[in-house]
């Protein structure tokens, strides 16, 4: 029992962290029996992985004519999604940044909106808008434009809310209404990033749209979908690889316009 | 008037470039998906009325089917992200390039590559091997959470006041001492916040795991929609939002003060 005056505080700091462990425990035990995690199981299926890595390698080679056509309306769709996203996130930005949103309401409105959007994941769009409009790669576009209108719009309000307002306040006082301030202050201020944001929705996009396919959505996913479920999985591997190299390729080029552009 | 000073800027033909670019981008876009007006035209149409068959959502269903199937989306997020977290630790202390100069060349790559794949891809290899359900969707997200996890790791310590280290080791200490007493106690909270966001990443990933036959709330809507059961869909959408929202809610507010303190 010492009396220094920090004990109390020191206790209810111990009993914090140990709340805090016992919470995360708690929570991972009940993960882990919900899971049905074992690694009994784990290690008595290692001959079930040898087969697998039996049957994946080597990758079918002689697959990749079948992929370019597919491959090709991936990028379509990426392309689609981008573009349109873009511009349609563009004003919403506008409107949903604070210090030049014209409208209070409309600002409150448009974030909640954005961030109830942003919490469906992009798969979660395709199935909709595959069931909507029927399979193939026109929901897919769908699904990746309401995606880049979630980032692109949240990403381009933030750069909005930190612009020098100097330079607003100068239009406005020389006598421009709140377009013109927009058109001359806010846009060319802002406009760099929102390119640089672009073009990180489109390699996005480009990662996104591969797997748009399993939900029907158009794309290489629809091939690797028929090969996946009928275990043909030296074609699967070719299609990752085949995948992967585009990604990759798509990812630097638009790196270096970034670094370019910024 | 004022347009005509906008064309003069010396600035104009990359831009009048870039434009066209993107015309003939999307020109060709728009033929290979084979993309008419029409279809366009009608969405709004189209997407009013699924909506609308989406409520009143089916109360009776989501509370049967749908909830428990998020908590195990749940559970594979938060334990994949675990299993991951434990893994990275090390893996990102190795990579980084201040601690370890000569392990970082190999294991830098070697996260960079477990990465590039997609959870939804690991989980089309994982499913063969454990079976279908949430097992495979697990071991998916734990290892991409081991690329990224291991990435920022490397990052965050790369990043910090390297004086402590130089203390330890001038006092005599090893590179076991370093890590306990110079590098960890300095990094820990950020590295655990990221561990925080990770989850809430890992859950958005395992929500759609289900697709693949990996277990989780994925596949319930993959079904209902399939089945054109709409107000069962309109369950799923709503509640995985709600859930969504309050996990995000509450794990951004305990990293602001992990990383504040």
């Amino acid at each position: 029992m010492s009396p220094r005056p920090e004990a109390p505080a020191r206790t209810r700091r111990h009993l914090l962290t140990a709340a805090a462990v016992l919470f995360v425990l708690g929570l991972t035990v009940w993960s882990a029996n919900g899971i049905g995690v074992s690694l009994v199981e784990l290690f008595s299926n290692l001959g079930r992985m040898g087969r697998l890595i039996d049957d994946s390698f080597p990758p079918a080679w002689s697959f990749w004519p079948r992929l370019i056509k597919p491959l090709l309306e991936t990028l379509q769709i990426a392309i689609i999604g981008t573009i349109f996203g873009s511009i349609l996130a563009l004003p919403l930005a506008i409107l949903a940044a604070r210090t030049v949103s014209p409208s209070r309401p409309l600002y409150w409105l448009n974030r909640n909106i954005m961030n109830v959007l942003r919490t469906m994941p992009d798969l979660f769009w395709a199935m909709l808008f595959a069931s909507a409009v029927g399979f193939g790669p026109f929901a897919g576009a769908l699904a990746l434009t309401v995606f880049t209108v979630a980032v692109v719009s949240k990403l381009t309000s933030e750069s909005i809310e930190s612009i020098d307002m100097k330079l607003t306040e100068a239009v406005r006082a020389s006598g421009g209404n709140w377009l013109e301030t927009v058109f001359f202050s806010v846009l060319p201020q802002a406009l760099p990033q929102y390119v640089s944001y672009v073009l990180y929705a489109l390699e996005l996009n480009v990662r996104a749209s591969t797997v748009l396919g399993l939900v029907g959505a158009g794309g290489i996913g629809m091939v690797l979908n028929t090969q996946r479920t009928t275990f043909q999985y030296d074609r699967v591997t070719m299609i990752v690889l085949f995948v992967f190299l585009v990604v990759m390729l798509i990812e630097q080029l638009s790196a270096a316009a970034r670094r370019r552009l910024v | 008037m004022s347009a005509t000073i906008v064309a003069r800027r010396p600035g104009m033909p990359r831009s009048l470039w870039l434009g066209l670019t993107l015309l003939i981008l999307l020109v060709w876009s728009f033929s290979g998906l084979e993309i008419d007006g029409g279809r366009v035209a009608a969405l709004p149409k189209t997407m009013a009325r699924m909506f609308g068959l989406f409520f009143p959502p089916d109360v009776e269903y989501g509370r049967q089917s749908v909830v428990p199937a998020i908590l195990e989306s749940i559970q594979i997020a938060w334990f994949g992200t675990l299993v991951g977290a434990a893994l990275s630790l090390p893996l990102g202390l190795l990579a980084s390039a201040n601690l370890f100069p000569r392990a970082t060349r190999l294991v830098k790559p070697l996260l960079a590559a477990v990465r590039a794949v997609p959870e939804l891809l690991l989980a089309i290899y994982f499913v063969p091997v454990v079976g279908l359900g949430a097992f495979a969707g697990t071991l998916a997200i734990g290892l991409h959470s081991i690329g990224t996890l291991g990435k920022l790791t490397a990052d965050v310590v790369e990043s910090m006041d390297q004086r402590p280290i130089e203390a330890v080791a001038a006092s005599g200490g090893g590179a076991l001492s370093v890590l306990r007493f110079a590098v960890l106690p300095q990094v820990l909270p950020e590295i655990v916040a990221l561990w925080l966001f990770r989850f809430e990443i890992s859950l958005r990933a395992s929500a759609v795991l289900g697709v693949v036959g990996a277990g989780g709330i994925g596949g319930v809507l993959l079904n209902t929609l399939r089945y054109r059961e709409f107000a069962r869909a309109g369950a799923v959408v709503v509640l995985t939002v709600i859930v969504v929202l309050a996990i995000d809610a509450v794990s951004g507010s305990i990293r602001e003060r992990l990383v504040r303190e």
